[in-house]
């Protein structure tokens, strides 16, 4: 019982911890800037991406290749697998100035950069 | 006949596990050695410092399960190997929060131990949850980064005599780190505040906190290797308001990062106390709230 009670208790905190995570975000949402990136061959096209700094940004992922991947970085704090021969687009929270390097974690060839200026 | 051997190797635990994990690093890590470290990937540094928590939370997104458990061993007199194992689910539903949850499962070998009872057991001993906020993160021109985590944990056994109790434990931690060297070299800080409440079977209520800070460093020697080496300080108190300071104790050792996949790693450090003092007892090092050493090894998977 007491482990019923405390389990629901923890439950509670991390669906509350959940839910500022998902809402703060939303409340404080601005207009963001699309930047786009094609994916084929194995390749990043282009491989150096250029954003504003400050600005929330929806990077679109277009997969040409007929196989998925998975598009990761760790400095933008995003991943998303993109099936083959469609696009994914990852909501990433305004940027400071710097280079931001990502890569398809399936293909560890596969790499490229989000200047941020 | 299992607790012969048991006791024969009592406090040998932690050398398997770091020969184990030395068959690991010369496995995995010459793949990599001959690779240009401008060429790596970026790191999550969550966990490459050991008992030290870098200041990673992931990515948006990621899922991982992970098992971690972490060993104690070694009392003033007696035979005294305690361990408690999470099983642990994390999530990361934004770019600066990070969820986990789970259960806890201890196990208790404890023999002529003053103070505590004999025991052997096994047993469910709790759940926990833990919320990370990213306070501050890096950049290419920002090499710090400082997140800070609550953590929530309610116990049936005691952690230290594996008796059935009732314990409510807020563990705060401020976890940083510092990019030294691009892609290289990290050095990871962490500052510890513990309160716990345990109430007893036969209803004494107690309660404690522990207070501490550490400082790690560690190096990536390969794209998937990075060793390192770590201290504590940790201070503990019979109240929650840090008055009653009963001891103090410093812990140091390595600690090594491997990641065999990029969905897949282990972590392993292994701590020793070196220095350590309780109030009313001039014996050398702190064995009454703290032990002779410590292991921790975890494994996680990500999908």
């Amino acid at each position: 019982m007491f482990i019923i009670r405390t389990l629901s208790k923890l439950a509670t905190f991390a669906f509350a911890a959940w839910g500022l995570a998902v809402l703060v975000p939303a409340a404080h949402a601005q207009q963001a800037t699309e930047v786009q990136v094609t994916y084929s061959n194995g390749q990043f096209q282009p491989s150096d991406l250029k954003a504003p700094a400050d600005k929330p940004l929806a990077l679109r992922v277009k997969n040409l290749d007929t196989k998925a991947m998975e598009f990761e970085s760790k400095s933008l704090r995003v991943e998303k697998v993109v099936a083959a021969k469609s696009e994914g687009v990852l909501n990433i929270r305004a940027l400071k100035p710097g280079r931001y390097e990502f890569y398809d974690d399936f293909n560890e060839k596969a790499r490229g950069a989000l200047n941020v200026q | 006949m299992w607790g012969k051997r048991i006791s024969r190797r009592s406090d040998g635990a932690p050398l398997v596990v770091f020969a184990l994990v030395a068959f690991i690093l010369v496995a995995f890590g010459d793949v990599a050695q001959a690779q240009d470290a401008s060429t790596w990937r970026d790191i999550e540094t969550k966990y490459i410092f050991g008992f030290t928590t870098g200041s990673g939370i992931g990515l948006e997104g990621e899922r991982e399960f992970t098992v971690e458990s972490i060993g104690r061993f070694g009392k003033r007199d007696g035979r005294y190997r305690a361990t408690e194992t999470k099983y642990e689910f994390e999530f990361t539903p934004s770019q600066f929060i990070q969820i986990e949850f789970g259960a806890l499962g201890s196990s208790h070998s404890i023999s002529g131990v003053t103070d505590l009872d004999d025991r052997r057991q096994l047993a469910f001993s709790g759940a926990f949850a833990e919320l990370r906020y990213l306070a501050i993160e890096r950049t290419s021109t920002n090499p710090l980064a400082v997140t800070l985590s609550v953590e929530p944990t309610v116990r049936r056994i005691d952690e230290t005599s594996g008796e059935r109790v009732r314990n409510f434990e807020f563990e705060t931690k401020i976890n940083a780190d510092i990019e030294l060297l691009k892609n290289r070299l990290f050095a990871g800080f962490n500052l510890l505040y513990e309160p716990e409440i345990t109430r007893t079977l036969d209803g004494a209520r107690l309660r404690e906190s522990k207070v501490g800070g550490s400082t790690a460093l560690s190096l990536r020697i390969a794209s998937n290797v990075v060793i390192g080496g770590e201290i504590w300080y940790l201070r503990h108190y019979d109240s929650i308001g840090l008055s009653n300071f009963t001891g103090d104790a410093v812990m140091a050792g390595p600690t090594l990062y491997v990641q065999f996949t990029p969905k897949m790693f282990m972590t392993a450090a292994w701590n020793t106390q070196v220095y350590g003092r309780e109030v009313g007892n001039p014996a050398s090092l702190n064995l009454a709230e703290f032990q002779r050493q410590r292991a921790k090894l975890k494994f996680a998977v990500e999908f």
